[in-house]
């Protein structure tokens, strides 16, 4: 399966365990929307090849 | 088959609407779970409480993290380690709101 | 064919996120449906929300929300028409018909 977590925000502690719980010997990676110009183009590639996307607060 | 929708509701502000949020997807004949983090709800409407219930009466659950709510709303208690194993096998993952500003 | 996308919104601060995913996602062919809920629905009151309605193929709000947001849903928001003034229902609909799905 091919997660990718999205962080809307700085994750605190809960949202990194739980993030880190549901990724656990998956095929996961990561996007930070945080930032001052978040690659847009390379997200969405990034979500048409995932199964699963988590939008995390 | 039905799709399974797990919702993390970790703001007091946006947790009431995102049962009732939750409520619209059960009626959608998915199978709708809630999980109240970290804030304790006061001041629950009877109309809340019954979006509760519905969701129950679907075969879905609000469960918590928080002792209060499990006092008095009867919501299952349930740990972020809990939380995270159920959300392994959920179709879709919904972090509703923002999250609340205070560390939690 | 590219993949279908669906957003659920549900916080008022992330319209540059839905513009730019938006924008990238009919860049590449897709077909982009998005519904806000809850204090998502203050977004309406952007200024580039008509645009986003023009870009994106099917944009619908929450009405219910948007009366508890303090808006009258007489005063339909430009670049929706009465009928995007809708329930959960919409939500469900992305579920079930969209290929990719995000929260914002």
């Amino acid at each position: 399966m091919k997660l990718l977590n999205v962080y809307r925000s700085e994750p605190n502690d809960d949202t990194k365990k739980l993030a880190e719980i549901v990724s656990e010997g998956r095929d996961a990676e990561s996007f930070d929307l945080n930032v001052e110009s978040p690659d847009y183009d390379t997200l969405v590639d990034k979500v048409f090849a995932a199964d699963q996307t988590i939008c995390w607060w | 088959m039905s799709k399974k929708v797990g919702f993390l509701l970790a703001n007091k502000e946006y947790t009431l609407d995102g049962t009732r949020s939750a409520l619209g997807l059960a009626v959608e004949n998915m199978y709708a779970y809630a999980y109240v983090l970290n804030n304790e709800l006061t001041d629950v409407s009877d109309y809340h409480k019954e979006n509760i219930e519905w969701i129950r009466d679907m075969e879905g659950e609000v469960y918590t993290t928080v002792d209060a709510n499990v006092e008095n709303l009867g919501m299952p208690k349930i740990t972020i380690e809990e939380i995270g194993k159920q959300l392994r096998d959920l179709d879709y993952i919904i972090p509703y709101g923002i999250m609340r500003s205070d560390k939690s | 064919m590219a993949k279908s996308l669906g957003i659920f919104v549900t916080s008022p601060q992330n319209m540059r996120h839905i513009m730019g995913i938006t924008r990238a996602a009919k860049a590449k062919g897709s077909k982009v449906k998005v519904f806000f809920t809850w204090y998502g629905v203050h977004l309406t009151k952007c200024a580039n929300f008509q645009t986003l309605c023009e870009l994106a193929d099917d944009v619908s709000i929450c009405v219910d929300s948007y009366k508890k947001c303090g808006y009258d849903p007489a005063d339909i928001p430009k670049g929706l028409e009465a009928k995007d003034m809708a329930t959960q229902g919409q939500h469900g609909a992305i579920i079930e018909d969209y290929d990719c799905y995000l929260t914002l």
